[in-house]
């Protein structure tokens, strides 16, 4: 007997569906499954055939056929295998069921449904099919019940999904918990550097990360750990090993330059190169970023939300509302940065999509995986085509990087000596491109802190403080911008928001004349001294604004005159 | 050696040739060297020797200098008379090589030859010469060497020093490394001054490769890069020391900007000591890596080395004057400078503590009592009045002009 029932796969970021078709005919006992499936797809055979024994029902002895629809759609995934079961137990007349059902879920053989990647989206593209009722696992209750208009009904087993089936229209038979609240938190401090979910058992949910922190990045304490002037205080290295929280900005002594260049990257969205000897504390201050970013709106949390369904290993509980930071180790591979694979997933790019791309070491990462942010360092989106499949991930990620001056990490650091060979940091330096040096809007150069500053008495700004700044500046910018950050600023709309007025202008080209500026470089310096201006409140872009705004120019020409004269 | 008539010339010219070809012959050293021309007479004879029948046998056989004969040694290996025998042969390339390459041989015939190097124990036998021989003539060669790991600081001493050294009509000789010598090399073009880069390799195999430009921008505006070593040496360890003693000789006097406890800017300054020319050392702070050559330098050489408190006393000790210069002690202080200029409150309490010293932005921060945002855009405003200079981080006063009033 012919039975069918609806389910979903996944493509780049977006749910496809798939009718499951499933015939159950006399002759020979065999099962085998056709439509462009992926080898985890042929092996849901074995695992259907497990769950079906083990949850008390027969595997019929006849001959399945399964057809997935459409059949040219290359299908990949687990997420198949609760529809496929079913439609077995349909076809085999074992169970009934009224009403047009979707199932998305993967079994295990003991009968039971688990969590697949990517259920947000394949929820909402079933919910577009206008498929009201989708069963989907229980881990995975809370994400799916994001999209409205659809019945998520969960169920943890086989024994489940069909009782559900049974009883149409009945309510779900496990009482499950609410969906953890999504707030908005109160303006406009403290709660707004941080809105993300409520996590009970938790008095500072500030310092509280989802469990989202990213398993690439290996010991991130160990440049402080080594070095014997660092700017961390205890508290804050402590809070960087255990992968939990994020350090405050009090926590950072000294390094008054970095941090105002920090706050202007972040009100602004450009990119940001931090570059100092180990211990200068540039890691620190990037991992305080969390802490310092304003949450994300309502579109932007929808679509973080389903980069975060996709990616991610855990189930995601709610919309997600903290801006991504992410920070991949250098040691990543191109297909891990910007995505693709043989599934298509998103890399690191897309997964910092608004938020930060933190790249700690930035000579260290390979040149390819560099070069292949170009185009959504460009564009915001990567485009990934591969041989039969293409697909575009959103990549609108602002760039934070850190690197030594050289291997050794001393170089032109005064007081110390570099222990590099001759040429090797002006090779070092030029691992960075110039597509990519251009990129970057603020250069900072982190001196070693002296100890005196890691014990002094006054306590510097802390996060939220400095997060409300960059939040009042943020919005300014978007109003005049049209929803644009001024890091994405330039040619004659840059100028039109600059607002110069006329001592500004004659400043301007005085700088650019002193620097040698290119016309990019010119952009750059109005562009920063733009964001200052919004940090300043101001509606036009002074004289002291570029003023500032140069000192955090690009030090190409001077960094070249050190390392190479 | 007055050129006479066609043929004298072309004789000249295919000595000059032979002395090139065997500049090339690794291992041949000066001591071989004035043995062959001893020998055979002259290098385009010694050439020949190898064509004829037993001619290698024949150039093994020379003997080099000395007393009496029974502790005369073979200055020539039967090794190394192939190697020349060879030279020898591919001639004709080695030649065009040469001149593919823009170069110059000088022999030690040349008249050209600088006779500052005449007056050296063994002087290189065949300098390789690109630019002008004339610049390597001049008539005050100033060495500045140093470390390839400068500071700064010792940066700016020795651009500075270079660049006065330059206007007063001196030449500024260095061996073009990266660090110290860099920067005076750099300084001196800056100036529009010829300057003379002594190569620790052959003129095809430049190193440090990321100077190629600068030794260009040398040639272009009338300075000389020369080399004792033929095309086709690559740099080793030990072609520096030899190159040293090359700079030193060159000069009348060494300055030493900042060398490190085994800088070869030591060896440079012995070299200068033992050929009896002037040996200047820049002072350094106690306990600076970078300075601990120079101190060392200081206190091993009492009375013979001597030390530069200053760049105008350097070029008065130096029998320099600068153009334009009137009383050549220390140029106005920035702050000085500053009080003329009617700067903000925020800008001279700045100036008034880098007066002190260098300081980081912290410490600006601190002694201004401002904030960040204004320092930051305070110390753009005193960079561009050329009051304050800044690096890494780190900010300090730029010293007027010497001699100059603001």
């Amino acid at each position: 007997m012919l039975a069918t029932v609806h389910s979903a796969s996944l493509y780049g970021l977006e749910g496809r569906v798939i009718r499951v078709e499933v015939d159950v005919a006399p002759g020979l006992p065999g099962f085998s499954i056709v439509g462009l499936a992926d080898a985890a797809l042929q092996e849901a055979r074995e695992r259907c055939r497990g769950a079906i024994r083990n949850s008390g029902f027969d595997f019929p002895p006849r001959r399945i056929t399964v057809n997935l629809a459409p059949a040219d759609l290359p299908k990949s995934g687990s997420g198949l295998d609760l529809g496929i079961a079913l439609a077995i137990l349909l076809g085999s007349e074992q169970v009934r069921a009224a009403g047009r059902w979707a199932l998305v879920g993967e079994l295990s053989l003991g009968g039971e449904v688990r969590r697949v990647p990517g259920l947000l989206p394949m929820v909402a593209a079933l919910g577009r099919r206008g498929i009201r009722r989708v069963i989907v696992p229980a881990e995975g209750l809370e994400e799916a019940r994001l999209v409205t208009d659809v019945e998520a009904i969960p169920a943890a087993s086989i024994a489940e999904a069909i009782e559900a089936m049974r009883a149409p229209r009945s309510r779900p038979r496990r009482t499950i918990d609410p969906p953890a609240r999504v707030e908005l938190a109160s303006p406009p401090m403290v709660g707004s550097a941080d809105p993300g979910p409520r996590v009970p058992g938790h008095a500072d949910p500030r310092r509280e990360v989802p469990g989202r922190e990213d398993p690439g990045r290996s010991d991130p304490g160990r440049e402080h750990a080594a070095q014997d002037g660092p700017a961390v205080a205890p508290s804050g290295a402590a809070a960087l090993t255990d992968g939990l929280a994020w350090p405050d900005l009090a926590d950072v002594r000294g390094q008054a330059e970095a941090r105002r260049a920090l706050e202007i990257a972040l009100a602004g969205g450009h990119g940001l190169l931090m570059i100092g000897p180990p211990g200068s504390g540039k890691t620190l201050l990037a991992r305080t970023i969390p802490g310092l970013l304003p949450p994300l709106g309502d579109d932007e949390a929808l679509e973080a939300t389903i980069v975060d369904s996709v990616a991610s290993d855990l189930a995601v509980a709610g919309l997600v509302r903290r801006r991504p930071f992410r920070a991949p180790h250098h040691t990543i591979s191109y297909a891990g940065m910007v995505g693709g694979g043989p599934r298509l997933s998103p890399g690191e790019a897309t997964r910092a999509d608004h938020g930060v791309l933190f790249l700690d070491e930035l000579p260290e990462f390979d040149r390819d995986v560099l070069e292949a942010l170009r185009q959504p360092l460009e564009e915001g989106r990567v485009a990934i085509s591969r041989a039969g499949r293409a697909t575009v991930f959103p990549a609108r990620f602002q760039l934070v990087a850190a690197m030594n001056p050289c291997p050794c990490g001393q170089a032109g650091v005064e007081g110390r000596v570099c222990r590099c060979r001759t040429g090797v940091a002006a090779r070092y330096a030029a691992r960075v491109s110039g597509p990519l040096r251009d990129r970057i809007d603020l250069w900072v150069m982190l001196p070693p802190v002296p100890p005196a500053s890691l014990v002094q008495d006054d306590e510097p700004e802390d996060s939220a403080t400095v997060a409300g700044r960059i939040v009042a500046a943020r919005c300014l910018a978007l109003e005049r911008n049209r929803g644009r950050l001024n890091g994405r600023l330039s040619g004659r709309t840059l100028l039109a928001v600059a607002q110069l007025s006329t001592d500004a202008r004659a400043r301007l080209v005085a700088l650019a004349e002193l620097e040698e500026l290119s016309g990019r470089g010119t952009e750059r310096l109005l562009r920063v001294a733009r964001t200052i201006a919004d940090l300043d409140a101001s509606g036009s872009v002074d004289e002291h604004h570029l003023a500032e705004a140069a000192r955090f120019r690009s030090p190409a020409r001077r960094l070249a005159d050190r390392l190479a004269v | 050696m007055t050129v006479v008539g066609d043929a004298t010339q072309h004789a000249e010219l295919a000595e000059r040739d032979a002395w090139a070809i065997l500049a090339t012959v690794h291992g041949l050293g000066p001591v071989g060297f004035a043995a062959l021309l001893a020998r055979f007479g002259s290098a385009a004879a010694a050439l020949q020797v190898t064509g004829s029948p037993g001619g290698v046998a024949a150039l093994a056989d020379t003997r080099g200098p000395g007393g009496i004969d029974s502790i005369r040694r073979r200055a020539i290996g039967a090794e190394l008379a192939t190697v020349i025998a060879d030279a020898a042969g591919r001639g004709s390339t080695i030649v065009q090589t040469i001149r593919a390459l823009g170069l110059t041989p000088l022999t030690l015939e040349d008249r050209a030859y600088p006779r500052r190097l005449l007056s050296l124990e063994m002087p290189p036998h065949v300098l390789f010469v690109r630019g002008s021989v004339a610049a390597l003539d001049p008539p005050s060669p100033v060495a500045i060497v140093g470390t390839r790991h400068p500071t700064e600081a010792g940066r700016r001493v020795s651009a500075e020093i270079a660049g006065a050294v330059s206007r007063a009509g001196g030449v500024v000789v260095s061996g073009l490394a990266i660090g110290i010598d860099g920067a005076a090399h750099a300084s001196a073009v800056d100036q529009g001054a010829p300057t003379v880069a002594v190569l620790g390799s052959g003129h095809d195999r430049l190193y440090p490769r990321a100077h190629a430009r600068l030794a260009d921008r040398i040639v272009a505006t009338g300075g000389a890069v020369v080399s004792e070593l033929a095309p086709g040496y690559e740099a080793t360890r030990g072609t520096f020391p030899r190159r040293n003693r090359v700079i030193s000789g060159l000069a009348d006097a060494t300055v030493v900007v900042e060398a490190g406890r085994r800088s070869g800017a030591l060896i440079t300054a012995d070299w200068a000591l033992e050929q009896g020319r002037e040996c200047f050392v820049v002072p350094g702070p106690l306990h600076a890596p970078a300075s601990a050559g120079c101190l060392a330098l200081l206190r091993s050489f009492p009375g013979q080395t001597r030390i530069v408190s200053g760049v105008a006393e350097l070029l008065e000790d130096l029998g320099l004057v600068e153009e334009g210069q009137v009383d050549g002690r220390a140029g106005p202080s920035a702050r000085a400078r500053g009080l003329a200029l009617d700067l903000g409150p925020v800008e001279q309490r700045l100036l008034d503590r880098l007066d002190r010293g260098p300081a980081t932005v912290d410490e600006l921060v601190a002694s201004a009592a401002a904030a960040v945002a204004t320092v930051l855009g305070a110390l753009t405003l005193l960079e561009m009045r050329g009051l304050v200079s800044g690096a890494y981080g780190r900010y300090q006063a730029v010293e007027g002009p010497v001699g100059r009033s603001a």
